[in-house]
């Protein structure tokens, strides 16, 4: 589903949009100039529309009068500090954090008009002035909105000040093109519809723009008017005076002329001999100079044959010396001159990688780009050479990796998706669960089986990759009875709210009586133990004192009484 | 999920792999290590400090000879034949993991899809491969299928592969849509049947595994979008980082992108969402930097990690510490980060000779990384410990 198109103006906008261009409007003529600069960066060359008179002028106007707008509306400037609160108090109610809550910047939008309205610009493709004004920090919204603003065709400036569309009926007739700033329709351009729906909130503060405008123009005519009177029409009488003149002196110059043309002309063909003469001459010098270098030139075609003859006579020594060690030779240089040149043409078509058609794979490779460019491997260099050569790699097959069977239906899968380690206590997405409930109980209970079995083997020597995994204390949260809670802070093994399991019931009640006397007096032993091990717990369980004992070397039997083999297992290997 | 009587009766047995316990899976999914199949993974690099540290290639070619100490493990490196481009460990099954290679560096020529199995032993084996026209470039699991694994090939398709089925039946599926290469490739991890292709003609397109053809096809960046990642907790949020120097949030239930991020001056390659923090990205760019940056407030970045002397390639937010992240760069180093700690870098490695172009931190195993470059090694290593030794 292609995205180029612009969503309609109030559909995704939670705010009123009205009140947020004004809210966007800055107050500060000189902050609104010297953002237009800090924030796109333009070269002043590039771009000297309108910076100035014009912009202060309209500012000012426009700030008198919104004040009050802006007060009402209550929202504050874009400042970022400002942003945050807004998007702060905004994230909690709105359903979600990965939209942009900011409101549509007005200067932003103005730069950007500003940018798009430059000439230069408009010659080039729209996507790249997208992405442009992207890279400098626009939303979207503001981009479309610099966008519609701009018009197809471009408006010259010549620092009249803006006017509403409702200026535009008596502004067309006198054919007065206005800046391109943000409260500008151009008069041809722009469509009822938007303007219409801007003019009703402009409206106030354009009538006294308005009269402003009116009363410059009649100005600016009756200005003209008199100029014309004081400075043209005497222009006009002079000049006319003047051809009349220079055609009587023109009849009085030719009479005059006629005597001195024989001494001129004569002066003239003497001039010419002089200058024929000294043609001959140089001439002369030419002939004979080539001459001499013609003769240079002999004998040095003589030497240089005379050279080329004896090192073709030591070369044809050499071949027969050194039969096919020649050719590795050639090889070697060849290569490496055309690595030369391809890291430079490569570095090249890197340079330009973002605004050039990519037509070889080798100029996309991020690799090679403004900074520093990484030191790519000879083979590299070579690979590339040849390919740019148009030559193909030899080690490449060809292998066909369609798939055999289009419609291969997929294998159904065996295992449950894990649970993530950050999805701890989170309601699991049951979208693709549903398939679980046929697979077969035989696959888990084998698999469960095999668990056991296989961690059993693996029990005493951890696999290498499971070292330093004291972080895995998940282990202890084993208990059956419970759902996947382990939490992510695992620091103290013995804070859960895990009841201890009962103690197993008697089964033979000698042999618990004798296991039961030895133990007795190890807990004597544990407890001081404990205590000399400064473990900071509340709740020494009794299976951890079993686990202790056991580990010191105590007795086997009392890892049975333990309620699960795993668990114990994992604690001694944890401790 | 793990109720007794509900639909799945045999959950209460398999708890303990379902919580991502550091259990090696059972044995019989592993097939007998073929010597064939086996390349030189059992070398040994004669190294003798444990400790990592930034001298330690000087002090390594000072002493190639030394004898080395008593080792009872292996080195867990593995060798491709084709230079790597990226690595994916199984979301299902510990000690596995997806390589995606390319022959020629990727510029010209075939490409490879291994499916290594790390053994408790020590060696890395191979547990299938297989050949593709063109170089692979990226490499995904499904989250739905533990045999299913999808690959980005240069020629401009996706290719399915399911292990579960002979090799003769693979691929499984082969979808041309992208008229450009297809460089990465993300499943969806809370939907878990959707999937994310990323392409060099700027589009992104979104798969599921039931479709011939693809869902939706995203199209605004100016040009090349290198990643795109899907939100760790939002099912319909995913990131996109591109070559016009942008990362865009995109919400599949609306038009377009949502947020446009100018987050660089540079190509941004990679980016990557906080695990346990779904307001926070990452981004990682040409210009050599790491920024961290909070949705919320996305004009300024929450942390700027710099270290790389190069471009780094691929970034990766760690699935079991909040604040730490992988990185791997054009130096040759894969870097741990820890953007909420004063003194960001927790760790480097410097394990490859060439470009380190793919990294990946295990969800099931913590702190365990693997990674690799265009010196076609595979590395699988315990944050903390010498990758070229265990």
């Amino acid at each position: 589903m292609a995205t180029q198109s612009t969503p309609p103006p109030d559909s995704t906008t939670e705010k009123p949009k009205p009140q947020c261009e004004i809210a966007g409007l800055s107050l500060h003529a000189a902050a609104f100039c010297k953002t237009a600069e800090s924030d796109f960066g333009f070269n002043s060359s590039l771009l000297d529309l309108g910076k100035g008179e014009g912009n202060i002028f309209s500012w000012g106007v426009r700030g008198v009068d919104i004040n009050e707008e802006i007060e009402a509306s209550e929202v504050v400037q874009p400042r970022n500090e400002d942003q945050q609160d807004a998007k702060a108090a905004a994230t909690i109610s709105p359903p979600s954090v990965f939209v942009n809550s900011e409101p549509m910047r007005e200067e932003q939008v103005q730069n950007a008009v500003k940018f798009l309205s430059h000439p230069k610009v408009r010659g080039s493709p729209v996507i790249y002035r997208r992405s442009f004004l992207e890279k400098k920090g626009l939303t979207k919204e503001e981009i479309d909105e610099a966008f519609r603003r701009v018009p197809d065709q471009s408006p010259t400036v010549t620092g009249v000040q803006a006017v509403s569309a409702n200026q535009d009926g008596q502004l067309k007739s006198s054919n007065i093109q206005q800046q391109a700033q943000a409260q500008t329709l151009h008069p041809s351009a722009a469509t009822p519809a938007g303007v219409i729906s801007k003019t009703g909130t402009q409206y106030r503060f354009h009538w006294s723009h308005a009269f402003l405008a009116i009363g410059f123009l009649a100005a600016s005519g009756a200005g003209t008017a008199i100029l014309f009177k004081n400075a043209f029409i005497p222009r006009l009488k002079s000049w006319i005076r003047k051809i009349v003149l220079e055609g009587e002196n023109d009849i009085v110059q030719k009479s005059n002329s006629k005597p001195s043309l024989a001494e001129e002309a004569t002066a003239a063909a003497k001039a010419a001999a002089a200058a024929a003469a000294d043609v001959a001459k140089t001439s002369q010098e030419i002939l004979t100079s080539k001459i001499e270098e013609n003769r240079r030139l002999e004998e040095f075609m003589n030497l240089l044959n005379v050279q080329v003859q004896e090192m073709k006579s030591m070369s044809n020594a050499i071949r027969k010396l050194e039969g096919p060690n020649n050719s590795t030779g050639r090889l070697i240089q060849q290569e490496d001159t055309r690595g030369l040149m391809t890291t430079s043409k490569h570095l090249n078509v890197n340079g330009k990688a973002e605004f050039d058609s990519r037509s070889v794979r080798s100029s996309s490779p991020p690799a090679s780009s403004e900074p520093s460019v990484a030191p790519h491997p000879k083979s590299y260099m070579e690979i590339m050479a040849m390919v740019q050569r148009g030559e193909k790699p030899p080690n490449i097959r060809d292998i066909n990796d369609l798939p055999p069977n289009p419609n291969q239906p997929l294998s159904n899968p065996r295992l449950a998706p894990r649970t993530k380690p950050w999805e701890v206590g989170q309601v699991q997405y049951s979208a693709g669960h549903a398939y679980q409930s046929q697979v077969t109980g035989e696959g888990f209970n084998s698999r469960a089986q095999d668990n056991g079995v296989a961690y059993q083997l693996n029990g005493d020597s951890s696999t290498w990759w499971q070292q330093k995994n004291s972080r895995i204390t998940e282990i202890e949260t084993e208990d059956e009875s419970r759902t996947a809670s382990y939490t992510a802070s695992n620091e103290q093994p013995i804070q859960r709210t895990w009841v201890p399991p009962q103690p197993p019931p008697i089964a033979m009640p000698e042999a618990a009586a004798a296991i039961r006397q030895p133990k007795s007096s190890i807990q004597r032993e544990s407890l001081v133990n404990d205590q000399s091990v400064s473990r900071p717990s509340d709740e020494i369980d009794e299976l951890q004192r079993i686990t202790k004992i056991s580990e010191s070397g105590g007795v086997v039997e009392i890892k049975e009484e333990s309620s699960g083999l795993n668990s114990s297992e994992m604690q001694q290997e944890q401790e | 999920m793990l109720v007794s009587d509900c639909c799945y009766p045999c959950k209460q047995t398999n708890i303990s792999t379902d919580l991502g316990l550091s259990f090696p899976q059972p044995v019989q999914e592993y097939p007998d290590p073929q010597p064939g199949s086996d390349l030189p993974s059992n070398q040994t690099i004669p190294i003798d400090n444990q400790k990592r540290d930034p001298k330690e290639k000087e002090s390594e070619a000072a002493n190639p000879n030394s004898p080395k100490p008593q080792k009872t493990k292996k080195m867990p490196v593995f060798k491709t034949p084709f230079n790597g481009y990226a690595v994916k460990f199984s979301p299902f099954y510990e000690s596995r993991l997806a390589v995606a290679t390319a022959q020629n560096f990727g510029i010209l020529g075939n490409g490879r899809l291994h499916v290594l199995e790390l053994s408790p032993a020590g060696p890395i084996s191979e547990f299938a491969s297989f050949d593709t026209a063109d170089g692979v470039y990226d490499v995904t699991w499904s989250e739905s299928h533990e045999s299913l694994l999808i690959a980005a090939v240069a020629d401009g398709s996706v290719k399915l592969y399911d292990l579960a089925l002979p090799p003769a039946s693979n691929p499984v599926r082969s979808l041309q849509e992208h008229s450009r290469e297809v460089h990465s490739l993300d499943f969806n991890p809370v939907r878990r049947d959707s999937f994310l292709s990323s392409s060099w003609d700027d589009t992104i397109k979104l798969w599921t595994l039931d479709r011939p053809t693809s869902v939706r096809t995203f199209k605004e960046h100016a040009y090349c979008v290198y990643s795109s990642v899907w939100n760790p907790r939002h099912a319909d949020v995913f990131a996109s980082a591109s070559g016009d120097c942008t990362i865009r949030v995109w919400d599949v239930r609306e038009p377009g992108s949502t947020m446009i991020l100018p987050a660089h001056e540079f190509e941004i390659l990679a980016c990557d969402w906080n695990k346990y923090d779904d307001c926070v990205l990452v981004s990682a760019s040409v210009d050599k930097s790491i920024k961290v940056w909070d949705v919320r407030n996305f004009r300024i970045p929450v942390s700027v990690l710099n270290g790389h002397s190069y471009a780094v390639r691929k970034v990766k937010f760690s699935p079991h510490r909040r604040g730490a992240i992988a990185s791997c760069s054009y130096d040759m180093t894969v870097c741990l980060w820890d953007y909420m700690v004063e003194d960001a870098l927790i760790g480097r490695y410097d394990h490859h000779t060439e470009f380190a172009v793919g990294v990946d931190m295990s969800v099931l195993v913590e702190g365990l990384l693997a990674s690799t470059g265009w010196d076609e090694l595979v590395y699988v290593w315990q944050h903390g410990t010498d990758p070229r030794a265990p």
